[in-house]
């Protein structure tokens, strides 16, 4: 409910750091009470996300944060962020994007204090019918 | 007595259990007892089918215990109204159960065998309650279901990824037929207009299979759980399917 991250996570760039945000964020919603398909959702989005973030390249910077937080109940906010610009992102159009969007509620781009934001929403869903 | 009188009286018995069960209220204090004694009565008829497998360098024991998972689904599920025999109808459910177990051995990383098992018994609970409540458990559900640990069902979930993250070549799980394999394959995902020129040579550089699983989730906005279903394959497998497709093709977008 409150804005205080439930977890924030600093790893080096590199694809070895994926797991350990990629198995955090699972944890979380799980305790969320995810269902499974959500839930698999989320983390392959967390996949996809940090993939991007991790192609940016040089010269950005060399560490990568996670942060995430519950903007409501059954909701997480999964924010990715690095030092580097969205301009080095693919465009809107790209494939990534397309799964991305399938795969969380909403994908928000941001740029702040020269740093790229991927912040990943997504609910707990449970009462979606199989 | 004969045996084969023990045999007929042995078969009365059997019916009569699962009749019994099947009667049975879901909270009855007596049904997890009785369905223990239906398992354990049917296991020869596992083991018949294990042998089957034999040659195939899993230990008889291993193969048995996946097939006991199959015959515990198939207890669960029977219906004796139908007019099937019990034998009949838990083959398939046994076999299929044995087969995938080989299919699912086609790990590219060693996973420990631990986190194997624990992921054979999630993926099992999965499919059950996904049927019995209709929708995709949640991992609280899986953990009460399966009698283990929220953590044990993170950790299977993950180890069923072992080798997304690695893995860009893939390849190695398409033995033996499934039911996914036998659909007719259709090619209408690449009439979608949104799909973008860059990535079609993508995804027609996926097998069928996993193109299909592909244009499922993204462009027909399926669930995991609807895709498992509609190809006969496992939750954790499309999962699996999904992550090595998304991975195989960024390392392809990733060489521009």
């Amino acid at each position: 409910m409150s804005d205080v991250p439930l977890i924030e996570l600093r790893v080096p760039v590199d694809p070895a750091s994926v797991s350990v945000v990629r198995t955090s964020v699972a944890s979380l919603a799980a305790r969320f009470d995810f269902t499974l398909d959500r839930l698999d959702d989320l983390r392959l989005a967390t996949n996809e996300a940090c993939a991007l973030l991790l192609a940016l390249g040089e010269p950005a910077g060399p560490t990568l944060i996670a942060s995430v937080e519950s903007p409501g109940e059954d909701t997480l906010r999964v924010d990715l962020c690095r030092a580097g610009s969205s301009t080095r992102l693919p465009g809107e159009e790209s494939f990534a994007w397309t799964v991305l969007h399938a795969l969380v509620d909403s994908v928000e781009v941001r740029d702040a204090d020269d740093m790229v934001h991927l912040v990943l929403t997504a609910s707990a869903n449970a009462v979606e019918p199989a | 007595m004969t045996s084969d009188d023990a045999l007929v009286t042995r078969r009365e018995t059997d019916r009569a259990m699962l009749r019994e069960l099947a009667a049975m209220s879901p909270d009855d204090p007596g049904r997890a007892s009785l369905r223990d004694r239906i398992v354990t009565s049917h296991i020869p008829l596992v083991v018949a089918m294990a042998q089957r497998f034999r040659d195939r360098g899993e230990p008889l024991d291993d193969v048995i215990q996946v097939g006991t998972v199959g015959l515990i689904h198939a207890v669960d599920r029977f219906d004796p109204d139908r007019g099937v025999e019990f034998s009949t109808f838990a083959t398939p459910t046994i076999i299929g159960e044995i087969k995938r177990h080989f299919r699912d051995r086609g790990w590219t990383i060693r996973v420990p065998r631990r986190l194997q098992e624990l992921r054979m018994q999630v993926n099992s609970v999965t499919e059950r309650l996904t049927s019995e409540l209709g929708r995709s458990p949640t991992v609280r559900e899986i953990a009460s279901a399966a009698g283990i640990s929220e953590d044990d069902v993170l950790d299977a979930i993950e180890s069923s990824q072992a080798y997304s993250t690695l893995s860009l070549d893939g390849g190695d799980d398409d033995d033996g037929p499934i039911l996914g394999d036998a659909l007719g394959e259709s090619d209408e995902g690449l009439e979608y207009v949104e799909l973008r020129e860059t990535v079609r040579p993508l995804l027609e550089s996926l097998p069928a299979r996993e193109r299909r699983i592909v244009m499922m989730r993204f462009y027909e906005n399926k669930t995991q759980s609807e895709i498992a279903t509609e190809m006969g394959i496992s939750q954790m497998h499309v999962s699996r399917l999904l992550a090595k497709s998304l991975a195989s093709m960024r390392g392809s977008i990733g060489d521009d």
